[in-house]
């Protein structure tokens, strides 16, 4: 039997996650994190088949809890330029697929593709790639103890990465 | 677009980086741009690779000279070298990867084959089909891939198309003795892959940024001394500006010199073993360094940022790849001391990635600036008069004398654009040679 109430409580955690990034409550998100969690974005390469695709040894985020709060605490201050105005996001999360939990801990999978503009010249970005999470049953709720992000282009069709993942 | 000769005669007339004066209109000009193709990205060594990249034979990566896709690889016989990445055939790409490795490279279109060492090797269809197809025989000399000149410095991969010109060693000049310290003091290695993405700038914005600004920190990046990641604004003044020949330029930022070197103790021999006695103390007093290889390559030492309680930087390279007059592919290496320890290791990646790189927190306030520089460059092609910008900080400092040991005009404090004024006198050389 699908348990239904598990998945749901999943995706509503997810979901509900989106909508504190897209409405910029950085303090709320990162109560969201565990101490110990880590937040990697390995690199997506070109590679002629069957050599895997994706490159451990480096990310485009490489962050601790610490990090980043660090993160969040620049967004807090007045020089944080490069999103003071901030970009205008919404984030699609979709195609969950939800492992069992185990000793505590759910393993999910999901899509992101996230919308972003920035100015006021009628041009966005998408990033589209793939989450793998692992959540924290915490009380009620969950906390995110592991997220790793694998995006979907080699060379990266945004100026940078100033908005979470 | 203006013609060539109007061009020439306004670059002539308006770019006088002597009196401390640039007009915007050379970051975005289509017509400046296109001639900047051939005579700067043509012409100038070009930063292609580095050597850790390329450890087996057969190893290759795809990279880009100006906006030509070439082949930089490893023969088989071990000596590297820069193709472009194009059939003699038909001008199909023969590898179409970031990287890889191989003995031969098929084109996919016609089967045409060459090996590591860029000799034609035949068809793929098979000798029966080349024989009916070619009776005659096909020259094999003829279809030997293109090569450039391909030369290296200190790890550091370099190609040009300009065969006849300059070796490496001399366009470098006095910027070597510098590159040593950051890029020859131990065995570097890069980790992992660069990370690559696009930003819709000019790519001047950034070179000159590396070579010439340490003023923009305390500004752009005044994040860090409002989280007290720093003390006030010393990390971007406490120093040295360095003014080398070639278009090449640099800043050191020091620490006091009666506190012991910031870098690992555990590489302190191997440092010892690499460096002139000179290039030691200075290594050993660095807080942070950056710099640009004219044209589009810059390095950086980030500054020194306590990461859970250890003190830990990176070295970064960064290539500025044109894609057009107002856009850029930037390749981000993130390289470590190969024999270092692993605390180094780890820390310094993860504060590399923090701070540097497309999420960086320092490239995030510097892209925005790039970009929105850009933009106005763009619409300053549509005034009537020039829009001018500002290059005159340090114009009338001195440069130091018997103070300093290292080569090329050093100037006491960082803040200081006398680099970006050569950058630009050289890129005028460049842009008005004959031919």
């Amino acid at each position: 039997m699908i348990d239904y109430a598990a998945r749901f409580a999943v995706q509503d955690f997810l979901v509900a996650e989106a909508e504190l990034l897209d409405q910029q409550r950085f303090d709320e998100w990162i109560e969201l994190f565990t101490d110990d969690v880590s937040y990697y974005v390995p690199i997506r390469v070109s590679r002629k088949m069957p050599a895997p695709d994706v490159v451990d040894e480096i990310g485009y985020f490489d962050d601790t809890r610490q990090s980043l709060g660090l993160r969040v605490a620049r967004l807090g201050t007045d020089v944080a330029w490069a999103e003071d105005p901030p970009s205008f996001t919404r984030r699609f999360v979709t195609n969950f697929r939800i492992g069992p939990a185990e000793d505590g801990e759910v393993k999910v999978r999901d899509y992101l593709l996230l919308y972003r503009s920035r100015g006021d010249r009628g041009t966005y970005d998408l990033i589209s790639g793939e989450r793998q999470h692992v959540l924290r049953v915490d009380g009620d709720g969950f906390r995110i103890a592991s997220r790793r992000v694998i995006l979907d282009q080699a060379s990266l069709g945004t100026k940078n990465l100033g908005v979470f993942l | 677009m203006l013609n060539d000769d109007g061009l020439a005669e306004r670059i002539r007339q308006t770019v006088i980086p002597e009196d401390g004066r640039i007009p915007m209109f050379i970051y975005t000009d289509p017509g400046v741009y296109e001639t900047e193709l051939s005579r700067v990205f043509g012409k100038s060594w070009l930063f292609v690779a580095h050597v850790s990249e390329l450890a087996d034979p057969g190893s290759f990566v795809v990279r880009t000279m100006g906006e030509q896709s070439v082949i930089v690889g490893r023969g088989e016989d071990g000596i590297i070298r820069t193709f472009l990445n194009s059939c003699r055939h038909r001008g199909m790409k023969i590898a179409c990867e970031d990287f890889g490795q191989t003995k031969l490279w098929r084109c996919p279109y016609h089967g045409f084959a060459y090996a590591s060492t860029g000799e034609f090797m035949g068809t793929l269809v098979g000798a029966p089909y080349e024989r009916v197809a070619y009776p005659g025989g096909l020259d094999r000399d003829a279809l030997h891939l293109i090569e450039a000149r391909c030369e290296s410095y200190q790890g550091m991969i370099f190609a040009t198309w300009d065969l006849d010109g300059q070796s490496l060693e001399d366009a470098l000049g006095d910027l070597r003795w510098y590159l040593d310290i950051i890029m020859g003091r131990a065995e570097m290695e890069v980790v992992g892959v660069p990370q690559k993405w696009v930003i819709p700038c000019a790519w001047k914005f950034p070179a000159e940024n590396f070579t010439t600004d340490a003023y923009h920190t305390a500004t752009a990046h005044a994040f860090l001394s409002k989280l007290n990641l720093v003390k006030g604004v010393d990390f971007g003044r406490d120093g040295y500006h360095v003014d080398t020949n070639n278009g090449h330029g640099l800043g050191v930022g020091v620490h006091p010199a009666d506190e012991d070197s910031w870098f690992p103790a555990e590489c302190q021999e191997e440092y010892a073993a690499n460096l002139d006695p000179d290039q030691l103390a200075l290594l050993g007093r660095i807080k942070n360094f950056h710099g640009n290889v004219f044209p589009n390559l810059s390095f950086l030492i980030p500054n020194f940022i306590e990461v859970a309680g250890q003190r830990v930087t990176g070295m970064m390279l960064r290539l500025w790849q044109p894609i057009g007059p107002d856009k850029i592919e930037v390749y981000s290496w993130h390289l470590v001391e190969k024999n270092s320890p692993d605390w180094w290791k780890r820390k310094g990646r993860a504060m590399y990635v923090q701070t540097f790189g497309a999420s960086g927190m320092f490239d995030q306030d510097d892209t925005e600036n790039w970009e929105m520089q850009t933009l106005n460059s763009n619409s300053a092609l549509r005034r009537a008069d020039e829009v001018w910008m500002h290059f005159e900080m340090g114009i009338h400092h001195e440069p130091l004398r018997d103070e300093f040991p290292g080569p090329g005009a050093v100037f006491d404090g960082k803040y200081n654009e006398s680099a970006g004024r050569t950058f630009y006198r050289h890129w005028r050389e460049l842009m008005l040679e004959p031919g």
